[in-house]
Protein backbone atom coordinates (compact mmCIF):
# COMPACT_ATOMS: atom_id res chain seq x y z
CA UNK A 1 0.00 0.00 0.00
CA UNK A 2 3.13 2.27 0.82
CA UNK A 3 4.66 1.59 -2.83
CA UNK A 4 1.16 2.44 -4.32
CA UNK A 5 0.74 5.57 -2.64
CA UNK A 6 4.48 6.52 -3.12
CA UNK A 7 3.96 5.99 -6.85
CA UNK A 8 0.84 8.06 -6.92
CA UNK A 9 2.31 11.21 -5.81
CA UNK A 10 5.54 10.56 -8.07
CA UNK A 11 2.33 10.96 -10.92
CA UNK A 12 0.50 13.67 -9.11
CA UNK A 13 3.71 15.76 -9.70
CA UNK A 14 4.83 14.18 -13.01
CA UNK A 15 1.19 15.03 -13.83
CA UNK A 16 1.52 18.52 -12.49
CA UNK A 17 4.44 19.01 -14.24
CA UNK A 18 3.05 18.13 -17.85
CA UNK A 19 -0.50 19.22 -17.88
CA UNK A 20 -0.99 19.20 -21.72
CA UNK A 21 -0.99 15.11 -22.06
CA UNK A 22 -4.78 14.07 -22.29
CA UNK A 23 -4.13 11.13 -20.59
CA UNK A 24 -0.62 9.39 -19.33
CA UNK A 25 -0.43 5.77 -17.99
CA UNK A 26 2.08 3.09 -16.70
CA UNK A 27 2.80 -0.10 -15.19
CA UNK A 28 4.44 -1.06 -12.21
CA UNK A 29 6.68 -3.63 -13.94
CA UNK A 30 6.99 -4.65 -17.44
CA UNK A 31 8.63 -8.63 -16.67
CA UNK A 32 6.48 -10.56 -14.44
CA UNK A 33 8.89 -13.47 -14.13
CA UNK A 34 7.18 -17.30 -13.55
CA UNK A 35 9.98 -18.98 -11.54
CA UNK A 36 9.34 -22.50 -10.00
CA UNK A 37 7.85 -21.30 -6.72
CA UNK A 38 5.19 -18.83 -9.03
CA UNK A 39 2.34 -18.68 -7.13
CA UNK A 40 0.36 -15.50 -8.78
CA UNK A 41 1.24 -11.96 -9.01
CA UNK A 42 -0.55 -8.86 -9.48
CA UNK A 43 0.39 -5.86 -12.03
CA UNK A 44 -0.46 -1.87 -10.87
CA UNK A 45 -2.07 0.12 -13.91
CA UNK A 46 -1.78 3.94 -12.98
CA UNK A 47 -1.68 7.56 -14.45
CA UNK A 48 -3.25 10.52 -14.55
CA UNK A 49 -5.39 12.26 -17.12
CA UNK A 50 -5.60 16.66 -17.83
CA UNK A 51 -8.95 16.61 -17.30
CA UNK A 52 -10.95 15.81 -13.90
CA UNK A 53 -12.26 11.75 -14.01
CA UNK A 54 -14.94 10.23 -11.85
CA UNK A 55 -18.53 11.24 -11.48
CA UNK A 56 -19.55 14.26 -13.98
CA UNK A 57 -16.56 13.73 -15.64
CA UNK A 58 -14.61 11.90 -17.92
CA UNK A 59 -14.06 8.00 -17.53
CA UNK A 60 -11.26 5.54 -17.51
CA UNK A 61 -10.92 1.85 -19.50
CA UNK A 62 -7.96 -0.52 -19.34
CA UNK A 63 -8.10 -3.33 -21.38
CA UNK A 64 -5.62 -6.18 -20.84
CA UNK A 65 -5.29 -8.76 -23.67
CA UNK A 66 -2.44 -11.38 -23.39
CA UNK A 67 -1.22 -13.93 -26.15
CA UNK A 68 -3.33 -15.34 -28.92
CA UNK A 69 -4.11 -18.92 -28.30
CA UNK A 70 -5.97 -21.81 -29.91
CA UNK A 71 -8.25 -24.06 -27.36
CA UNK A 72 -10.93 -26.63 -27.77
CA UNK A 73 -13.90 -26.95 -25.52
CA UNK A 74 -15.04 -30.89 -25.65
CA UNK A 75 -18.78 -31.55 -24.38
CA UNK A 76 -19.13 -34.76 -22.62
CA UNK A 77 -21.34 -37.60 -23.33
CA UNK A 78 -22.29 -40.83 -22.08
CA UNK A 79 -21.66 -43.57 -23.97
CA UNK A 80 -22.69 -47.36 -22.33
CA UNK A 81 -23.03 -45.59 -18.88
CA UNK A 82 -19.55 -44.03 -18.98
CA UNK A 83 -18.39 -40.50 -19.34
CA UNK A 84 -16.49 -39.24 -23.12
CA UNK A 85 -15.55 -36.60 -24.43
CA UNK A 86 -17.98 -35.94 -27.11
CA UNK A 87 -18.55 -33.16 -29.75
CA UNK A 88 -15.81 -30.46 -29.75
CA UNK A 89 -15.43 -26.85 -30.64
CA UNK A 90 -12.24 -25.40 -31.61
CA UNK A 91 -11.29 -21.52 -30.95
CA UNK A 92 -7.92 -20.71 -33.64
CA UNK A 93 -7.35 -17.76 -31.41
CA UNK A 94 -8.52 -16.31 -28.47
CA UNK A 95 -6.56 -14.80 -25.96
CA UNK A 96 -5.29 -16.58 -23.51
CA UNK A 97 -5.71 -13.87 -20.87
CA UNK A 98 -8.23 -10.80 -21.18
CA UNK A 99 -9.39 -8.41 -18.40
CA UNK A 100 -11.34 -5.56 -18.68
CA UNK A 101 -12.13 -2.80 -15.85
CA UNK A 102 -13.35 0.54 -15.74
CA UNK A 103 -14.32 3.56 -13.50
CA UNK A 104 -17.67 2.35 -14.54
CA UNK A 105 -18.47 -0.68 -16.79
CA UNK A 106 -17.64 -0.19 -20.36
CA UNK A 107 -21.30 -1.22 -21.55
CA UNK A 108 -22.62 2.11 -19.50
CA UNK A 109 -19.90 4.33 -20.72
CA UNK A 110 -19.42 2.94 -24.98
CA UNK A 111 -21.55 2.53 -27.39
CA UNK A 112 -21.52 -1.08 -28.57
CA UNK A 113 -19.82 -0.47 -32.14
CA UNK A 114 -16.97 1.24 -30.29
CA UNK A 115 -17.25 -2.01 -27.63
CA UNK A 116 -16.48 -4.11 -30.40
CA UNK A 117 -13.82 -1.88 -31.76
CA UNK A 118 -11.68 -1.93 -28.99
CA UNK A 119 -12.44 -5.59 -27.68
CA UNK A 120 -14.09 -4.07 -24.42
CA UNK A 121 -16.16 -6.59 -22.73
CA UNK A 122 -16.01 -10.44 -22.99
CA UNK A 123 -19.63 -10.38 -25.05
CA UNK A 124 -17.75 -8.41 -27.71
CA UNK A 125 -14.54 -10.90 -27.83
CA UNK A 126 -14.38 -11.91 -31.04
CA UNK A 127 -14.53 -16.18 -30.80
CA UNK A 128 -14.61 -17.36 -33.72
CA UNK A 129 -14.84 -21.43 -33.86
CA UNK A 130 -14.76 -24.37 -35.89
CA UNK A 131 -16.43 -27.91 -35.07
CA UNK A 132 -19.54 -27.92 -32.61
CA UNK A 133 -21.99 -25.11 -33.35
CA UNK A 134 -24.04 -24.97 -30.41
CA UNK A 135 -23.79 -22.00 -28.40
CA UNK A 136 -22.93 -23.74 -25.31
CA UNK A 137 -19.42 -24.30 -26.35
CA UNK A 138 -18.84 -20.31 -26.40
CA UNK A 139 -20.67 -20.24 -22.92
CA UNK A 140 -18.70 -22.99 -21.66
CA UNK A 141 -15.28 -21.43 -22.62
CA UNK A 142 -16.54 -17.76 -21.31
CA UNK A 143 -17.09 -19.83 -17.46
CA UNK A 144 -14.26 -22.22 -17.76
CA UNK A 145 -11.98 -19.59 -18.39
CA UNK A 146 -13.58 -16.93 -15.86
CA UNK A 147 -13.52 -19.74 -13.50
CA UNK A 148 -9.54 -19.71 -13.60
CA UNK A 149 -9.23 -16.09 -13.12
CA UNK A 150 -7.55 -16.12 -16.82
CA UNK A 151 -10.56 -13.83 -18.28
CA UNK A 152 -11.88 -10.94 -16.23
CA UNK A 153 -14.47 -8.69 -16.50
CA UNK A 154 -15.28 -5.96 -14.13
CA UNK A 155 -13.37 -8.03 -10.66
CA UNK A 156 -12.69 -4.95 -9.46
CA UNK A 157 -13.51 -1.19 -10.13
CA UNK A 158 -10.32 1.31 -11.33
CA UNK A 159 -10.16 3.69 -8.54
CA UNK A 160 -9.52 7.26 -8.63
CA UNK A 161 -7.55 9.52 -6.37
CA UNK A 162 -7.68 13.36 -6.64
CA UNK A 163 -9.97 14.03 -9.62
CA UNK A 164 -7.01 13.52 -11.94
CA UNK A 165 -5.65 10.30 -10.96
CA UNK A 166 -6.03 6.46 -11.25
CA UNK A 167 -5.22 3.30 -10.29
CA UNK A 168 -6.42 -0.44 -11.17
CA UNK A 169 -4.78 -3.57 -9.74
CA UNK A 170 -4.64 -6.47 -12.47
CA UNK A 171 -4.44 -9.96 -10.92
CA UNK A 172 -2.23 -12.58 -12.69
CA UNK A 173 -3.21 -16.19 -11.36
CA UNK A 174 -0.53 -18.82 -11.43
CA UNK A 175 -1.43 -20.18 -14.42
CA UNK A 176 -0.28 -17.23 -16.51
CA UNK A 177 0.79 -18.45 -19.84
CA UNK A 178 3.77 -17.12 -21.45
CA UNK A 179 3.85 -13.96 -23.67
CA UNK A 180 3.85 -10.87 -24.29
CA UNK A 181 0.68 -8.69 -22.48
CA UNK A 182 -0.91 -5.58 -24.25
CA UNK A 183 -2.71 -2.89 -21.46
CA UNK A 184 -4.75 -0.49 -23.10
CA UNK A 185 -6.05 2.64 -20.90
CA UNK A 186 -8.65 4.89 -22.95
CA UNK A 187 -10.10 8.02 -21.73
CA UNK A 188 -13.85 7.91 -22.66
CA UNK A 189 -16.09 11.04 -22.41
CA UNK A 190 -19.47 11.77 -23.92
CA UNK A 191 -19.81 8.20 -25.37
CA UNK A 192 -16.39 8.96 -26.72
CA UNK A 193 -12.85 7.61 -26.92
CA UNK A 194 -11.18 10.87 -26.33
CA UNK A 195 -7.72 9.89 -25.42
CA UNK A 196 -5.44 6.01 -25.73
CA UNK A 197 -2.31 4.80 -23.96
CA UNK A 198 -0.69 1.58 -24.88
CA UNK A 199 1.40 -0.07 -22.41
CA UNK A 200 3.15 -3.59 -23.03
CA UNK A 201 4.32 -6.32 -20.19
CA UNK A 202 6.07 -9.36 -20.53
CA UNK A 203 5.45 -13.00 -18.59
CA UNK A 204 8.69 -14.93 -19.08
CA UNK A 205 9.27 -18.41 -17.48
CA UNK A 206 12.68 -18.34 -16.05
CA UNK A 207 14.77 -20.75 -13.89
CA UNK A 208 15.36 -24.60 -14.03
CA UNK A 209 11.35 -25.03 -14.68
CA UNK A 210 11.73 -22.79 -17.69
CA UNK A 211 15.32 -24.69 -18.74
CA UNK A 212 13.49 -27.95 -18.62
CA UNK A 213 10.53 -27.00 -20.72
CA UNK A 214 12.79 -25.68 -23.41
CA UNK A 215 14.97 -28.23 -23.80
CA UNK A 216 12.11 -30.69 -23.85
CA UNK A 217 10.42 -28.68 -26.30
CA UNK A 218 13.81 -27.68 -28.75
CA UNK A 219 15.38 -31.00 -28.41
CA UNK A 220 12.61 -34.00 -27.34
CA UNK A 221 14.65 -36.59 -28.40
CA UNK A 222 17.85 -35.68 -26.43
CA UNK A 223 15.33 -34.95 -23.36
CA UNK A 224 14.33 -38.36 -23.49
CA UNK A 225 17.26 -40.25 -23.23
CA UNK A 226 18.37 -37.85 -20.45
CA UNK A 227 14.94 -38.91 -18.67
CA UNK A 228 16.09 -42.16 -19.13
CA UNK A 229 19.71 -41.46 -17.74
CA UNK A 230 18.25 -39.50 -14.80
CA UNK A 231 16.05 -41.73 -13.73
CA UNK A 232 18.28 -44.73 -13.77
CA UNK A 233 21.09 -43.22 -11.75
CA UNK A 234 18.28 -41.86 -8.90
CA UNK A 235 17.18 -45.14 -9.00
CA UNK A 236 20.41 -47.04 -8.48
CA UNK A 237 21.99 -44.17 -6.28
CA UNK A 238 18.66 -44.61 -4.12
CA UNK A 239 18.90 -47.98 -3.76
CA UNK A 240 22.60 -47.67 -1.85
CA UNK A 241 21.28 -44.74 0.60
CA UNK A 242 18.70 -46.38 1.23
CA UNK A 243 19.89 -49.92 1.46
CA UNK A 244 18.92 -51.52 4.72
CA UNK A 245 20.40 -55.09 5.04
CA UNK B 1 6.69 -26.71 0.07
CA UNK B 2 4.98 -26.49 -3.72
CA UNK B 3 6.79 -27.31 -6.88
CA UNK B 4 6.16 -25.84 -10.47
CA UNK B 5 6.62 -29.29 -12.74
CA UNK B 6 7.69 -27.56 -15.85
CA UNK B 7 5.80 -30.32 -18.15
CA UNK B 8 2.26 -30.80 -16.76
CA UNK B 9 2.13 -27.15 -15.75
CA UNK B 10 1.10 -26.78 -12.67
CA UNK B 11 2.17 -26.74 -8.83
CA UNK B 12 2.23 -29.51 -6.75
CA UNK B 13 3.46 -29.97 -3.10
CA UNK B 14 6.55 -31.34 -2.90
CA UNK B 15 6.00 -33.71 -0.03
CA UNK B 16 3.07 -34.99 -1.39
CA UNK B 17 4.23 -36.28 -4.65
CA UNK B 18 7.44 -38.16 -2.18
CA UNK B 19 4.47 -39.54 0.00
CA UNK B 20 2.88 -40.81 -2.70
CA UNK B 21 6.61 -41.99 -3.92
CA UNK B 22 6.84 -43.56 -0.62
CA UNK B 23 3.57 -45.21 -0.47
CA UNK B 24 4.00 -46.80 -3.59
CA UNK B 25 7.51 -47.88 -2.87
CA UNK B 26 6.50 -49.21 0.04
CA UNK B 27 3.69 -51.22 -0.98
CA UNK B 28 5.54 -52.57 -4.12
CA UNK B 29 8.31 -53.68 -1.44
CA UNK B 30 5.90 -55.74 0.16
CA UNK B 31 4.41 -57.20 -2.72
CA UNK B 32 7.51 -57.49 -4.97
CA UNK B 33 6.05 -55.59 -7.67
CA UNK B 34 7.34 -52.70 -10.27
CA UNK B 35 4.06 -50.63 -8.42
CA UNK B 36 3.40 -48.41 -11.64
CA UNK B 37 0.05 -49.73 -11.68
CA UNK B 38 -0.78 -47.75 -8.59
CA UNK B 39 1.43 -44.76 -8.96
CA UNK B 40 -0.12 -43.37 -12.17
CA UNK B 41 -3.81 -43.36 -10.83
CA UNK B 42 -2.26 -41.87 -7.51
CA UNK B 43 -0.80 -39.38 -9.81
CA UNK B 44 -4.29 -38.71 -11.74
CA UNK B 45 -6.41 -38.87 -9.03
CA UNK B 46 -4.26 -35.68 -8.03
CA UNK B 47 -5.13 -34.29 -11.06
CA UNK B 48 -2.26 -34.41 -13.16
CA UNK B 49 -3.16 -35.03 -17.00
CA UNK B 50 -3.16 -38.07 -18.05
CA UNK B 51 -0.20 -37.72 -20.58
CA UNK B 52 2.58 -36.79 -17.97
CA UNK B 53 1.26 -38.65 -15.54
CA UNK B 54 1.58 -42.22 -18.15
CA UNK B 55 4.61 -40.76 -19.65
CA UNK B 56 6.44 -40.31 -16.22
CA UNK B 57 5.08 -43.27 -14.47
CA UNK B 58 7.00 -45.18 -16.57
CA UNK B 59 10.20 -43.33 -16.50
CA UNK B 60 9.60 -43.69 -12.53
CA UNK B 61 9.51 -47.28 -12.82
CA UNK B 62 12.24 -47.57 -15.39
CA UNK B 63 14.19 -45.87 -12.16
CA UNK B 64 12.66 -48.07 -9.59
CA UNK B 65 13.69 -51.14 -11.46
CA UNK B 66 17.72 -50.10 -12.45
CA UNK B 67 19.02 -51.65 -9.17
CA UNK B 68 17.14 -54.57 -9.63
CA UNK B 69 18.09 -55.28 -12.77
CA UNK B 70 21.76 -54.84 -11.85
CA UNK B 71 21.75 -57.07 -8.82
CA UNK B 72 19.84 -60.14 -10.36
CA UNK B 73 22.66 -60.53 -13.73
CA UNK B 74 25.04 -60.18 -11.40
CA UNK B 75 23.36 -63.15 -9.38
CA UNK B 76 23.41 -64.76 -13.19
CA UNK B 77 19.42 -64.60 -13.30
CA UNK B 78 18.95 -62.97 -16.40
CA UNK B 79 17.99 -65.32 -19.40
CA UNK B 80 19.42 -62.56 -22.18
CA UNK B 81 18.29 -64.38 -24.87
CA UNK B 82 14.86 -64.57 -23.76
CA UNK B 83 15.08 -60.95 -22.56
CA UNK B 84 16.23 -60.17 -26.44
CA UNK B 85 13.04 -61.86 -27.93
CA UNK B 86 10.65 -60.39 -25.01
CA UNK B 87 12.20 -56.93 -25.52
CA UNK B 88 11.80 -56.54 -29.30
CA UNK B 89 8.18 -57.75 -28.74
CA UNK B 90 8.13 -55.04 -26.21
CA UNK B 91 9.94 -52.05 -28.26
CA UNK B 92 6.93 -53.27 -30.72
CA UNK B 93 4.19 -53.05 -28.50
CA UNK B 94 5.01 -49.38 -27.03
CA UNK B 95 5.90 -48.34 -30.21
CA UNK B 96 2.07 -48.86 -31.62
CA UNK B 97 0.86 -47.38 -28.06
CA UNK B 98 2.20 -44.43 -28.39
CA UNK B 99 1.18 -44.17 -31.80
CA UNK B 100 -2.36 -44.95 -30.84
CA UNK B 101 -1.74 -42.83 -27.70
CA UNK B 102 -1.03 -39.88 -30.26
CA UNK B 103 -4.01 -40.49 -31.63
CA UNK B 104 -6.34 -40.60 -28.04
CA UNK B 105 -4.65 -37.09 -27.23
CA UNK B 106 -5.59 -35.65 -30.63
CA UNK B 107 -9.25 -36.79 -30.11
CA UNK B 108 -9.46 -35.87 -26.75
CA UNK B 109 -10.27 -39.61 -25.48
CA UNK B 110 -6.76 -40.01 -23.21
CA UNK B 111 -8.45 -39.62 -20.06
CA UNK B 112 -11.15 -41.91 -20.28
CA UNK B 113 -9.06 -44.54 -22.90
CA UNK B 114 -6.62 -44.70 -19.65
CA UNK B 115 -9.11 -45.54 -17.16
CA UNK B 116 -10.48 -48.40 -19.39
CA UNK B 117 -7.58 -50.05 -19.53
CA UNK B 118 -6.86 -49.57 -15.81
CA UNK B 119 -10.16 -50.96 -15.00
CA UNK B 120 -10.10 -53.88 -17.52
CA UNK B 121 -6.25 -54.79 -16.53
CA UNK B 122 -6.62 -54.81 -13.28
CA UNK B 123 -9.87 -55.78 -12.71
CA UNK B 124 -9.11 -59.31 -14.80
CA UNK B 125 -5.39 -59.30 -13.14
CA UNK B 126 -6.62 -58.71 -9.78
CA UNK B 127 -9.60 -61.36 -9.82
CA UNK B 128 -7.85 -63.80 -11.33
CA UNK B 129 -5.06 -63.30 -8.36
CA UNK B 130 -7.94 -63.37 -5.69
CA UNK B 131 -9.25 -66.66 -7.24
CA UNK B 132 -5.83 -68.04 -7.63
CA UNK B 133 -4.16 -67.49 -4.08
CA UNK B 134 -7.64 -68.11 -2.67
CA UNK B 135 -7.27 -71.82 -4.69
CA UNK B 136 -3.24 -72.50 -3.55
CA UNK B 137 -4.86 -71.11 -0.01
CA UNK B 138 -7.53 -74.25 0.20
CA UNK B 139 -4.83 -76.50 -1.49
CA UNK B 140 -2.61 -76.14 0.94
CA UNK B 141 -5.17 -76.86 3.40
CA UNK B 142 -6.40 -80.24 1.53
CA UNK B 143 -2.43 -81.09 0.97
CA UNK B 144 -3.10 -81.72 -2.68
CA UNK B 145 0.08 -81.64 -5.16
CA UNK B 146 0.15 -78.84 -7.90
CA UNK B 147 0.76 -79.37 -11.54
CA UNK B 148 4.06 -77.59 -12.70
CA UNK B 149 4.09 -77.69 -16.71
CA UNK B 150 1.91 -78.56 -19.24
CA UNK B 151 1.81 -79.18 -22.97
CA UNK B 152 -0.58 -77.43 -25.41
CA UNK B 153 -1.11 -75.87 -28.54
CA UNK B 154 1.68 -72.83 -27.74
CA UNK B 155 4.20 -76.05 -28.30
CA UNK B 156 3.32 -76.83 -32.02
CA UNK B 157 4.14 -72.68 -33.13
CA UNK B 158 7.31 -72.32 -35.70
CA UNK B 159 10.55 -70.55 -35.31
CA UNK B 160 11.58 -72.63 -32.30
CA UNK B 161 14.92 -71.42 -30.21
CA UNK B 162 16.75 -72.89 -27.39
CA UNK B 163 16.85 -70.74 -24.22
CA UNK B 164 19.55 -72.79 -22.38
CA UNK B 165 19.20 -70.55 -19.18
CA UNK B 166 15.46 -70.95 -18.85
CA UNK B 167 16.34 -74.83 -20.15
CA UNK B 168 13.47 -74.09 -22.77
CA UNK B 169 12.93 -75.25 -25.94
CA UNK B 170 9.88 -72.97 -27.75
CA UNK B 171 8.50 -70.59 -30.52
CA UNK B 172 9.78 -67.02 -30.24
CA UNK B 173 5.96 -66.17 -31.27
CA UNK B 174 4.77 -66.49 -27.67
CA UNK B 175 7.33 -64.35 -25.99
CA UNK B 176 7.26 -61.90 -29.14
CA UNK B 177 3.67 -61.60 -28.33
CA UNK B 178 3.75 -61.53 -24.52
CA UNK B 179 6.31 -58.73 -24.99
CA UNK B 180 4.15 -56.73 -27.00
CA UNK B 181 1.36 -57.15 -25.55
CA UNK B 182 3.10 -56.04 -22.04
CA UNK B 183 4.67 -53.06 -24.29
CA UNK B 184 1.70 -51.71 -25.58
CA UNK B 185 0.43 -51.65 -22.04
CA UNK B 186 3.66 -49.79 -20.83
CA UNK B 187 2.80 -47.00 -23.58
CA UNK B 188 -0.47 -46.41 -22.86
CA UNK B 189 -0.79 -46.78 -18.68
CA UNK B 190 2.36 -46.16 -18.05
CA UNK B 191 3.39 -49.53 -16.43
CA UNK B 192 6.32 -51.62 -16.32
CA UNK B 193 3.79 -54.44 -16.74
CA UNK B 194 5.71 -56.81 -14.00
CA UNK B 195 2.59 -58.57 -12.36
CA UNK B 196 1.38 -59.23 -15.91
CA UNK B 197 4.97 -60.49 -17.49
CA UNK B 198 5.51 -62.45 -14.39
CA UNK B 199 2.62 -64.89 -14.30
CA UNK B 200 2.71 -64.80 -18.51
CA UNK B 201 6.44 -65.71 -18.00
CA UNK B 202 5.50 -68.97 -15.54
CA UNK B 203 1.90 -70.45 -16.91
CA UNK B 204 2.62 -69.40 -20.24
CA UNK B 205 6.07 -69.88 -21.32
CA UNK B 206 7.32 -72.27 -18.39
CA UNK B 207 10.17 -70.07 -17.89
CA UNK B 208 11.98 -71.09 -14.36
CA UNK B 209 11.16 -69.25 -11.16
CA UNK B 210 15.16 -68.48 -10.84
CA UNK B 211 15.27 -66.70 -14.10
CA UNK B 212 11.93 -65.14 -14.39
CA UNK B 213 12.15 -62.31 -12.01
CA UNK B 214 15.56 -60.71 -13.18
CA UNK B 215 14.56 -61.26 -17.14
CA UNK B 216 11.08 -59.58 -16.31
CA UNK B 217 13.16 -56.72 -15.03
CA UNK B 218 15.42 -56.70 -17.81
CA UNK B 219 12.54 -56.26 -20.59
CA UNK B 220 10.93 -53.62 -18.18
CA UNK B 221 13.96 -51.34 -17.91
CA UNK B 222 14.43 -51.83 -21.55
CA UNK B 223 10.79 -51.13 -22.74
CA UNK B 224 10.41 -48.38 -19.73
CA UNK B 225 13.43 -46.93 -21.83
CA UNK B 226 12.17 -46.91 -24.97
CA UNK B 227 8.58 -45.61 -23.43
CA UNK B 228 10.09 -42.60 -22.15
CA UNK B 229 12.20 -41.75 -25.40
CA UNK B 230 9.53 -42.03 -27.41
CA UNK B 231 6.88 -39.96 -25.14
CA UNK B 232 9.27 -37.36 -24.93
CA UNK B 233 9.78 -37.31 -28.46
CA UNK B 234 6.25 -37.40 -29.69
CA UNK B 235 4.05 -36.07 -27.10
CA UNK B 236 6.49 -34.07 -25.10
CA UNK B 237 4.90 -35.08 -21.81
CA UNK B 238 7.55 -36.57 -19.61
CA UNK B 239 7.87 -34.34 -16.11
CA UNK B 240 11.36 -35.17 -15.49
CA UNK B 241 11.12 -32.98 -11.70
CA UNK B 242 7.46 -34.88 -11.44
CA UNK B 243 9.90 -38.45 -12.15
CA UNK B 244 12.81 -37.57 -9.60
CA UNK B 245 10.00 -36.77 -6.82
CA UNK B 246 8.45 -39.61 -7.34
CA UNK B 247 11.73 -41.66 -7.08
CA UNK B 248 13.04 -39.98 -4.15
CA UNK B 249 10.03 -41.34 -2.18
CA UNK B 250 9.57 -45.01 -3.70
CA UNK B 251 13.08 -45.97 -3.65
CA UNK B 252 13.39 -45.36 -0.13
CA UNK B 253 9.62 -46.63 0.40
CA UNK B 254 10.52 -50.11 -1.60
CA UNK B 255 13.27 -50.85 0.78
CA UNK B 256 11.48 -50.83 4.01
CA UNK B 257 8.40 -52.52 2.24
CA UNK B 258 10.79 -55.57 1.30
CA UNK B 259 11.93 -55.96 4.76
CA UNK B 260 8.24 -56.39 6.18
CA UNK B 261 7.47 -58.48 2.93
CA UNK B 262 9.83 -61.26 4.21
CA UNK B 263 7.44 -61.82 6.84
CA UNK B 264 4.18 -62.65 4.72
CA UNK B 265 3.03 -65.96 3.34
CA UNK B 266 3.24 -66.45 -0.82
CA UNK B 267 -0.10 -67.00 -1.04
CA UNK B 268 -1.71 -64.63 1.26
CA UNK B 269 0.40 -61.78 0.02
CA UNK B 270 -1.27 -62.05 -3.55
CA UNK B 271 -4.39 -62.01 -2.02
CA UNK B 272 -3.50 -58.84 -0.62
CA UNK B 273 -1.98 -57.62 -3.85
CA UNK B 274 -5.28 -58.82 -5.61
CA UNK B 275 -7.57 -57.12 -3.07
CA UNK B 276 -5.43 -53.67 -3.68
CA UNK B 277 -5.45 -54.20 -7.53
CA UNK B 278 -8.94 -54.55 -7.59
CA UNK B 279 -10.10 -51.88 -5.39
CA UNK B 280 -7.97 -49.12 -7.75
CA UNK B 281 -9.63 -50.97 -10.82
CA UNK B 282 -13.06 -50.27 -8.78
CA UNK B 283 -12.03 -46.29 -7.94
CA UNK B 284 -11.53 -45.55 -11.78
CA UNK B 285 -14.40 -47.25 -12.76
CA UNK B 286 -16.08 -44.89 -10.44
CA UNK B 287 -14.26 -42.19 -12.03
CA UNK B 288 -15.63 -43.54 -15.57
CA UNK B 289 -19.27 -43.46 -14.83
CA UNK B 290 -19.82 -40.62 -12.00
CA UNK B 291 -21.25 -37.96 -13.67
CA UNK B 292 -18.71 -35.29 -13.90
CA UNK B 293 -19.02 -31.72 -12.58
CA UNK B 294 -18.42 -30.28 -15.18
CA UNK B 295 -19.60 -30.92 -18.57
CA UNK B 296 -17.40 -29.15 -20.94
CA UNK B 297 -13.71 -29.44 -20.64
CA UNK B 298 -10.91 -26.74 -22.11
CA UNK B 299 -8.10 -28.24 -23.48
CA UNK B 300 -4.92 -26.39 -25.86
CA UNK B 301 -5.42 -26.90 -29.27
Amino acid sequence: MRRLVTLLLLWATAALAQPEAPLVARLSQDRVEVSTTFDGASILVFGSTAQPIGPGGAEILIVTTGPQQPFTVRRKIRVLGMWFNGPAARFAAVPAFYSVAGTLPAWRLLPEALRSQYHLGLDVLPMASTGARAPQFRAALLSLKQEAGLWQEDSAPVEIGANRLFHSRLPLPATIPAGEYTVRVLLVESRRVVAEQVQRFVVERVGTAATIADVSRGQPLLYGVICVALAALAGWLGSIVFRRS
Amino acid sequence: MQVYLPIAEMSVDAFLLVGIGFGVGWLSGLFGVGGGFLLTPALLLLGIPAPVAVASGANQVLGASTSGVIAQSRRGNVDWVMGVVLVAGGLFGSLIGIQLFAFLRGAGLVDAVVSIFYVVVLGSVGSLMVMESVRAILRRRADAPARLHQHFWMHGLPFKIRFRKSRLFISVVPPLLVGAGIGLLSAIMGVGGGFMLVPAMIYLLGIPTAVVIGTSLFQVVCVTSAVTIMSAWQLGSVDIVLTLLLLLGGVSGAQFGAQMGGRLRGEETRALLGLLVLSVAAMLFWGLIDTPDHMFTLGPG
